[in-house]
């Protein structure tokens, strides 16, 4: 088994009198894509914003590279390491593919007068990463809003990659895109690995977690009902251990 | 060929003010030379500035998402203010200045506040906050405008001083300075620096702005404090200029400013945002409000006009926005 790069210990998360999380472990190893699935409200989501540092957690134990820690924001995360590429919410859609790019992180120009965007610093990068990643068609200037549904969750996960991190969250990916476009994101997925990066990838898509996970993980009313190789189980046993069904059978 | 011109248009949202404006600026001047006369003009210069500064403002904040509708409010109440508290003899106008500027800008926070901690939409806040302003600026001033015309101060010259030319009508009030240095630090910001970028990020896509470790409740504030400031800084003007604080002065600016803003390419929800298209569509408004005057259109005839204006732009820029593949 390859380093552990994150180890979640029984996380539990109240909002209210609602228990969204009932102490949850998870293990995220280096250049591992780990699927995490579960029906709606099973608490994939509130996992992930846990870890990002989107949310803090009501109890538990977080380590990340073998250092406990606890994120007070995303900010921590990102620094971190932590990229997380949220499905509505990857990109701005009114701004460039450059300033989408660099958000948060923008380069100012050396030798300013004041404080300015290096505005071509981050074209050229711009241009470079999409070269790296074969999205050559786009224009570093285009804004978001006119590229399509898959071109901008390439361009959300590149910029995971570009700015090295150790860790992509990918909360549903493949939620609303054609077949050809979440083909194109998945093999995406697969590149991070090839390139040294971690990823958690959430999804209702069986299918599509089969394809490129590791090792999948199941979620269900926030307990964690299955942690599996893809070896050692089938599209059939995840289904059911995310529907319960198996348990009315029995 | 068509294509391409939508497509520069789209892109170039100041455009079509521009255009509209030389095209009535014409139309104007040539059904009445007095339109350019250098009275009208310096008459039209001694107001755009005001109108503007709260503008540029307004901008700023609609880029980020959020709107003001009390600015037109702190526009008359801080000067009143103001001179309350130098007539009755409690500070000098220039402490009462700097303490009025604090207040606005604490009238700006706590929008800030309401909308982005407490989650009540801006409409609501702003709406409620321009009658508190509005009834303050009332109740302390008992509804009389307050009279400053014996005041002299750096500040007063600072603001409002007249530069006369001689053996012409012409004057220009320095007011117009501060407008011009205020636009260029809102180009600036807004296109040149981080926070600049956080700013259309967060009116944009707020999630997203938030999920790249952006303080998006920070920004928005932020913008609110500015807002609050620079349209209590415009009526502060305004008062010096005339000579009198008036506790209903702004009434309605809330909406012309943000027609001007909208009409200059800003989008009313957020991520899009332009400066010199807001300078643009104040020189517009003001154009129309001032031209059909001059060339005659009866007075109560004259909103039909800015109302028809603002259609028309605004289904030109909804058009580009389709026309680009953009936003919905």
């Amino acid at each position: 088994m390859t380093e552990e790069l994150v180890r979640m210990e029984d996380i539990v998360k109240s909002f209210g009198k609602v228990q969204a999380l009932k102490g949850v472990d998870m293990e995220v190893h280096n250049k591992e894509i780990v699927g995490l699935v579960g029906d709606n409200g099973a608490g994939k989501s509130t996992l992930i914003k846990i870890l990002s540092g989107a949310l803090s957690p009501t109890s538990g134990k977080i380590w990340f590279e073998e250092e406990r820690v606890s994120f007070q924001g995303t900010n921590d995360g990102i620094k971190a390491g932590i990229e997380t590429v949220y499905q509505d919410a990857a990109l701005v859609g009114q701004l460039s593919v450059a300033r989408n790019l660099f958000l948060g992180r923008e380069p100012l120009k050396k030798n300013a007068l004041l404080p300015s965007l290096d505005k071509q610093y981050m074209d050229e990068q711009a241009v470079k990463l999409l070269q790296q990643v074969g999205l050559t068609t786009i224009d570093p200037s285009a804004k978001v809003n006119n590229l399509s549904g898959g071109q901008r969750q390439s361009i959300a996960i590149a910029r995971g990659m570009f700015f090295r991190a150790k860790l992509i969250i990918l909360d549903e990916p493949t939620n609303n895109l054609g077949v050809e476009e979440s083909r194109n994101v998945l093999s995406f997925v697969m590149e991070t690995k090839e390139r040294g990066h971690s990823s958690i990838f959430i999804t209702h898509n069986i299918r599509h977690i089969y394809q490129v996970a590791d090792r999948i993980v199941v979620l269900r009313d926030g307990k964690k009902v299955g942690d599996l190789t893809k070896e050692e189980t089938t599209m059939e046993e995840i289904e059911e251990m995310i529907t319960g069904i198996e348990v009315l059978n029995a | 060929m068509t294509d391409k011109v939508i497509e520069k248009f789209a892109a170039h949202r100041e455009l079509g003010p521009l255009l509209l404006l030389i095209i009535l600026g014409a139309l104007f001047y040539v059904m009445n030379p007095a339109f350019l006369s250098v009275l009208n003009l310096s008459n039209m210069l001694g107001f755009i500035p005001e109108i503007g500064i709260i503008a540029l403002g307004m901008t700023l904040l609609l880029t980020g998402g959020e709107f003001d509708l009390s600015v037109g409010a702190l526009f008359g109440f801080t000067p009143v203010l103001m001179f309350i508290l130098r007539n009755e003899g409690i500070m000098s106008i220039e402490l009462a200045f700097f303490v009025v500027m604090a207040i606005a800008a604490l009238i700006g926070f706590t929008n800030g506040i309401l909308v982005t901690k407490v989650g009540i939409s801006s409409f609501l806040v702003t709406i409620g906050m321009q009658l508190v302003v509005r009834g303050s600026g009332l109740y302390i001033s008992n509804g009389f405008p307050q009279s400053s015309w014996q005041t002299r101060s750096p500040i007063k010259t600072a603001l409002a001083y007249k530069i006369g030319f001689p053996d012409s009508f012409f004057q220009i009030v320095v007011s117009l300075f501060w407008f011009l240095a205020l636009v260029a630090v809102g180009y600036y910001v807004l296109n040149h620096t981080r926070f600049g970028n956080w700013i259309m990020a967060t009116g944009g896509n707020e999630d997203a702005a938030r999920a790249r470790g952006i303080k998006t409740d920070r920004v928005k504030i932020i913008l609110f404090v500015i807002t609050a400031v620079l349209a209590g800084f415009a009526g502060v003007i305004d008062a010096f200029r005339i000579r009198s604080a008036y506790p209903v002065s702004g009434t309605g600016y809330e909406l012309e400013v943000i027609a001007m803003t909208v009409i200059g390419g800003t989008s009313l929800f957020g991520g899009r945002g332009t400066i010199l298209g807001t300078v643009l569509g104040v020189l517009l408004l003001r154009t129309i409000r001032n031209g059909i005057v001059v060339v005659g259109v009866p007075g109560l005839a004259y909103n039909i006009f800015v109302g028809l204006t603002i259609l028309a732009m605004m289904g030109i820029h909804a058009y580009l926005e389709k026309q680009s593949g953009g936003v919905s």
